[in-house]
Parts: structure tokens; C-alpha cells; sequence
């Protein structure tokens, strides 16, 4: 199973939380998972356009009471 | 295919065209696409060097919430888009002079590549796509 970490985003608004995800990604070593936790709806439906945008790969997205886990893996 | 390289030129000072700039800054720069911002006119005042959020910012129906929600902070956006992509940011050298600014001294620090004129930033944007704010 891919190594993961999370980054709480929770509380942040547009585009808070997916430069949050990015700096992660930066630090993270290619196969390494990121997940995000975020309030904010348009970030979630924001993340996975950008992954596919710039070429790593989108896990997942999981709805709790508030909040979105989005889960990224670092493909280049 | 890379993506076409985005300009935009900030002229307003006003809080909601700011904001909106950074972002999209920002955001087209972690998408790998180049970006150049030119900022003249009222907007560089919001540049400004040690001031408050509460004194570089004003204007625009969303203001308030920028300032007192947990919205992220323009300048904060434009430097993450440098760190993180592919971004230059100029100062208008008309507007600095017209102030006796310098761009080194007086604006924040480590925003800015320099000066430039208009003529320089039209002639580059030929090659991509231009936004005004």
C-alpha cells in the first residue's frame, strides 16, 4: 500500500486548499499518496481537474459530515 | 502540448480584481502554463510594502469576507504561484517613478522580477493569451 499523508485544509477557502495539496505534493516522492481534507466544495470538484491536468493520478473522493477527503497520488 | 503562455495586466486597486488576478495566477502557474503579471496603475498601491491587509486592501461586494474569512491572502497567492509554478511578476516603471517607489525598496518583498514598460509586456503577450483586470 502506497505511503500516505494528510493535509487538513478544513476551513480554507478557494483556492486554499489546493495549494495546500500542491506544496504536499512537491515534498512528496513520487508513488506517495496526499490526502486532503477540505470544507470547501469547489476545491473538491476543483482538485481532480488539475490532477488530470498536470498528470498525477486521482484516488478518490470520500464525503463526511462537513468535509471532503480527496486523495491524490504523486505520478511524476 | 504545452499550454499557451497567460498574461494579465492589474490595473485596478479595487480588493475583488486583485484577489481574482492571484488566483488565477496562481492557479494557471501550478497547471504548468508560464505567467506574467504586469501590475500598474491603482493596483500597485496594494503592493505596498508593510502594510495591513486592512490598509493594502479595498473594494468590491466581497471585501469584508476576504478579510475576515479564512480567504487566502492575494499577495500570499501570488507568491505561492512563483514558488510553485512558473511565474514572473513586473511593476509598472511609470507608476513607480510618478511615485518615486522603487521596486526593490518599496513593494513587497520578493514578489517582483524587476520593472518594465508597457510596450515590453504587449510585445511579449503577442505570444499568449491576455487577461486586464
Amino acid at each position: 500500500m502506497a505511503e500516505r499523508q494528510t493535509v487538513d485544509a478544513r476551513g480554507a477557502f478557494c483556492p486554499g486548499p489546493l495549494m495546500e495539496l500542491i506544496a504536499a505534493l512537491k515534498l512528496a516522492a513520487i508513488g506517495e499518496e496526499v490526502e486532503i481534507l477540505s470544507s470547501d466544495k469547489g476545491s473538491v470538484a476543483d482538485i481532480p481537474a488539475w490532477v488530470a491536468k498536470v498528470g498525477h493520478s486521482f484516488v478518490g473522493s470520500t464525503e463526511h459530515d462537513g468535509y471532503w477527503s480527496v486523495v491524490v497520488k504523486k505520478a511524476k | 502540448m504545452a499550454s499557451k503562455p497567460l498574461f494579465i495586466m492589474l490595473a485596478s486597486g479595487e480588493h475583488e480584481k486583485i484577489q481574482l488576478a492571484a488566483m488565477i495566477a496562481s492557479v494557471a502557474a501550478v497547471s504548468d502554463r508560464p505567467v506574467q503579471v504586469f501590475v500598474t496603475m491603482n493596483a500597485i498601491l496594494a503592493f505596498r510594502r508593510g502594510v495591513t491587509p486592512q490598509e493594502r486592501y479595498h473594494g468590491g461586494y466581497f471585501h469584508e469576507q476576504f478579510v475576515t474569512k479564512n480567504v487566502p491572502d492575494a499577495m500570499e497567492l501570488f507568491e505561492q504561484g512563483r514558488m510553485l509554478g512558473e511565474m514572473q511578476m513586473w511593476a509598472c516603471s511609470l507608476v513607480l517613478d510618478l511615485n518615486h517607489w522603487d521596486a526593490q525598496a518599496d513593494l513587497v518583498e520578493g514578489l517582483f522580477d524587476g520593472t518594465a514598460g508597457l510596450a515590453k509586456f504587449l510585445s511579449d503577450a503577442e505570444d499568449g493569451e491576455l487577461i486586464t483586470l
